[in-house]
């Protein structure tokens, strides 16, 4: 099983600490990872502001540098979502399908669905606040989404839940929008700003000391906050923790 | 009358690319919530819309007219008590003593039978008002009569039992209501409040 | 890179108290319609059911107008055919014009909203007064509904305590719900007394039965229609269902999601006139038809109008309905009001995050964001996409086109981390308004892996730390 490691433009340039922490992570698993050179970006930002002629040459080069993979791998489940649900569209042009839709998958879905580990070598002593991210949640299911009567489950609740001595909450309005949304953040960056505001706050309530998901977008979104107001909460992206005993 | 019949359409027909068909509601209706106790069920869900269900059934004898008293003991100030129904003796006008339906303005109590009733949302079916369709809205208080054996338990049965017989057929008069409990409004700031416009209060008195 | 939109949200939230206070309001209706799904252990088959048998009534229109027409003809209505909002207004005036009608009450419709018929009425010296309490409230106050559902949810109950002490003689300095609720009751249940002829929407129109199907809480629809001979019943074309049995899953559907209730109070079927009066049903078509044609965005006639999309979208609770600039806010809002008038309209399609909630709750499995998604790719096109977000998209289009110019720009992006304070955080700068920038890493993970410290890994970890200690440290130095 040869995995190539999607490591998305912003984790690359703002967070490499998460990339270290996935591949580390996949290679605890005995897992031939791969890292293909010189990443961008899947174009999700170009497309959801409504460009999406823009990001046909990345999806392009996207699906291109992932060929020779059985798996493409990355920590960010709204980029590989947009993957998932929008290449094939994007590629039309081309030949042959879109070959990276079928074989991607964020780093916990992965892990939960694929790799099934019955335990972890993590140990994180802290309270820790899951933030169940849109498109984690509503796109790729990571989660139930609380709009739909179907049973609760959550990924990441039962990849945490292999942490030792966490504690592992999740806020009320489990899966309201932090309000990061791409272009949507300077865009609307009034209801923005106080979406975010509204989530740290439901995040601090539940008195936990991070606010974890597996999205560094919006990590980055309420991280921006905390610091603007010196906020008492922190925010780190799940694979940290579950990368955190290696 | 027609107006732009003909033009609409023909809109319509050029624009449909596709067709879907209409699904099988059979597995649905099956599935559909069902209650132990029908009555149990429609009691409490008429409660939570702010109405009250009254037993007057399980007395041995058969009694001519069991809802007078409860009408009397729920609403002893009631002066003005309307209804179409002649063997109830509490009633102080039937309706066809109106000449127009504003007259019915001022109405304490209105009594009329309801046809079935609905477990899971606490509503009645009402097809048979009298005269003048205002009275079961522009009265104070309402109270319906209702079979406790003719409780459904929940929407599918209810139109399934009504089946597809226009309301204008035979004795119809083109009209009737689902009523689940009083007029209510939340429109100032969300805050529940009775008796918007139609009835303050609801009770349905199960025979 | 601002629109209309955002301009009217970010004034909607200066007040700040009462833009929390809208948000939770909305928030708590959108938690009744969550305990009311997960009280039926079939609402996703629900949900389904409503979906199917929209997109079977949807494509077989013509058939289901031409049998309701047939059957209500049966029961004794007067059909008419409104092919635009014009004709719709004018057919409305020539019946209550032909009943030298003075007074007209009406209850919710947003069909008449859609096409200005309250003003347009006046105009013509018909006084036209709207009875639901909440329409009541905005029409006295002389704005328009926020919400479809919930027309007055943006107004606090003090004023609506000032308003009705003007307007009713309440007393000074009282508004206490239920005060004002019946001091509504009483003033206007004079009113639906004097007025000549009355009017309602619909919810549902019947074809198997040729009967219009009210939904409403208050009663004011019905003791309005059933007072005056006169009766005006009219709907979008789209309102057909095909029989009583898919009221079945409609009625089950609508007041759940709208409000959180099993029900409406008054779930009312007309069919036929009163004795000796007069039903008049209008379809309107009002661009509806051509709705039809449009594949990406056919499911909006789906729509129930029951506000399920506005109270759990996290924009428009934060944004309020004015921030909209088409009549219906909200999810829904956004999508139909592009189908009317992308010209005209497309200041709306930035307020959505692309969250997916919307998608979630509607009743009828509208595919909302997935189409506020598809507008946003048409802005361009029609020359409306934001020059400033386009700029910004093309020029980080051409460095990720570019790897070695995005190798470039991650090596020299650490030196925006130790920028003077000044220049990070001014009016250019929409994310430093209340955020902090996020700071760039010194090395990024492409340079970790080409000098192999990845894949050495064990050491990185305190690598990265130290590195993030030293920025962080610089930064707050030059606060």
């Amino acid at each position: 099983m040869k995995i190539g490691l999607f490591i998305p433009c912003y984790i690359n340039a703002l967070y490499p600490q998460v990339g270290v922490a996935s591949y580390k992570l996949l290679k605890s698993f005995g897992l031939d990872v791969d890292y293909p050179l010189d990443q961008t970006c899947c174009g999700q930002p170009m497309a959801n502001a409504g460009f999406e002629d823009s990001a046909r040459e990345l999806a392009e080069a996207f699906d291109d540098r992932f060929e020779g993979y059985d798996y493409v791998v990355g920590p960010s489940a709204s980029c590989v979502v947009f993957v998932k649900d929008h290449y094939d569209g994007l590629l039309k042009r081309k030949e042959h399908r879109c070959r990276t839709e079928e074989k991607i998958y964020d780093i916990c879905e992965f892990i939960h669905d694929v790799v099934k580990p019955t335990s972890l070598k993590a140990s994180f002593p802290h309270k820790v606040s899951i933030h169940n991210s849109c498109h984690g949640v509503r796109l790729l299911g990571l989660s139930s989404p609380s709009e739909r009567n179907i049973p609760y489950f959550s990924k990441l609740r039962d990849l945490l839940s292999l942490v030792k001595d966490i504690e592992i909450v999740e806020p009320e309005r489990p899966d309201e929008c932090c309000g990061f949304g791409g272009m949507f953040s300077v865009e609307e960056n009034a209801v923005s700003e106080e979406m975010g505001r509204s989530k740290v706050r439901l995040h601090m309530a539940t008195g936990a000391e991070y606010i974890t998901g597996a999205d560094s977008s919006c990590l980055m979104h309420q991280d921006g906050i905390i610091r603007r107001e010196h906020l008492p909460i922190k925010t780190i992206h799940i694979v940290e923790i579950l990368a955190s005993g290696l | 009358m027609m107006g732009s019949r003909e033009e609409i359409l023909e809109r319509i027909r050029k624009n449909t690319k596709e067709v879907f068909e209409m699904p099988d509601l059979a597995p649905l209706e099956k599935s559909a919530l069902r209650f132990d106790d029908p009555v149990e069920g429609f009691s409490a869900s008429l409660a939570a819309a702010g109405g009250k269900a009254v037993r007057a059934y399980g007395d041995e004898e058969k009694v001519k007219d069991p809802v007078s008293p409860i009408v009397r003991d729920l609403y002893p100030d009631a002066k003005k008590i309307v209804s179409p129904l002649d063997w109830l003796s509490c009633r102080t006008a039937s309706d066809e003593d109106f000449s127009s339906p504003e007259e019915m303005d001022g109405t304490d109590v209105a009594v009329v039978e309801g046809e079935f009733g609905v477990a899971e949302n606490g509503a009645v079916w009402i097809v048979r008002i009298g005269r003048y369709r205002v009275l079961p809205f522009i009265c104070e208080a309402l109270v319906i009569v209702l079979d406790h054996r003719n409780i459904v338990d929940n929407m599918h049965q209810a139109y399934l039992r009504m089946g597809e017989t226009p309301l204008s057929d035979g004795e119809g008069s083109g009209f009737a209501t689902f009523i689940s409990g009083p007029s209510k409004t939340a429109d100032i700031e969300q805050a529940l409040v009775f008796g918007a416009h139609g009835a303050r209060s609801v009770t349905v008195v199960l025979v | 890179m601002s629109t209309r939109h955002s301009i009217a949200a970010a004034e909607f939230l200066k007040d700040k108290d009462k833009a929390h206070w809208h948000d939770e309001t909305l928030w708590m209706v959108r938690s009744k319609r969550d305990r009311m799904s997960r009280s039926l252990p079939e609402w996703e088959d629900l949900r389904d059911a409503a979906c199917a048998i929209k997109q079977y009534s949807n494509s077989h229109l013509a058939g289901l107008l031409e049998e309701f027409e047939r059957n209500a003809v049966k029961n004794g209505a007067i059909v008419h055919w409104a092919s635009d909002a014009q004709e719709y207004r004018e057919i409305i005036y020539g019946i209550l014009k032909e009943h030298g009608v003075r007074h007209f009450v009406k209850s919710k419709s947003m069909l008449a909203e859609e096409c200005g018929l309250t003003p347009f009425l006046e105009s013509k010296g018909i006084e036209t007064v709207e009875s639901d309490l909440g329409e009541r409230i905005v029409q006295l106050m002389h704005v328009k509904p926020s919400h479809i559902v919930l027309p007055a949810v943006h107004i606090k109950r003090e004023e609506v305590g000032k308003l009705f002490e003007k307007e009713m003689g309440t007393e000074p300095g009282n508004c206490d719900p239920t005060y004002l609720t019946h001091a509504a009751r009483k003033n206007l249940r004079h009113i639906f007394i004097e007025a000549d002829a009355a009017m309602t929407g619909a919810n549902f129109a019947v074809a198997s039965t040729g009967e219009a199907v009210v939904c409403t809480n208050e009663g004011n629809a019905d003791i309005c229609t059933s007072l005056h001979k006169l009766q005006i019943t009219a709907f979008g074309l789209e309102k057909i269902v095909p029989d009583r049995r898919s009221l079945g899953v409609f009625t089950r559907l609508l007041a759940r999601s709208g409000t959180g209730q099993p029900s409406t109070t008054y779930t009312t079927h007309y069919a036929s006139p009163q004795k000796g009066g007069e039903l008049h049903i209008i379809i309107v078509d009002n661009g509806r038809s051509r709705i039809l044609a449009e594949k990406d965005h056919r499911k909006s006639l789906n729509c129930l109008r029951c506000g399920a999309c506005m109270n759990t979208c996290p924009v428009y609770r934060r944004s309020g309905g004015y921030s909209y600039t088409y009549f219906i806010p909200g999810p829904i809002g956004i999508n139909l009001s592009m189908l009317k008038d992308p010209q005209k309209y497309y200041d709306n399609v930035s307020a959505c995050s692309l969250c997916m909630s919307c998608s979630n709750v509607c009743p009828a499995k509208v595919d909302l964001g997935e189409q506020i998604y598809l507008w946003r790719q048409t802005l361009d096109e029609i020359g409306k996409a934001d020059k400033a977000k386009k700029l910004l998209s093309d020029s980080m289009d051409i460095v990720m086109e570019h790897p070695h110019l995005f190798n470039m720009a991650m090596k020299m992006a650490p030196a925006v981390n130790h920028l003077p304070h000044f220049l990070v955080y001014n009016h250019l700068n929409t994310w430093g308004s209340g955020r902090e920038m996020p700071e760039f890493a010194r090395h990024s993970f492409n340079n970790l892996w080409k000098s192999g410290k990845v894949e050495a890994g064990a050491m990185q970890d305190n690598i990265l730390a130290e590195e993030h200690k030293t920025e962080t440290d610089n930064r707050q130095k030059e606060d």
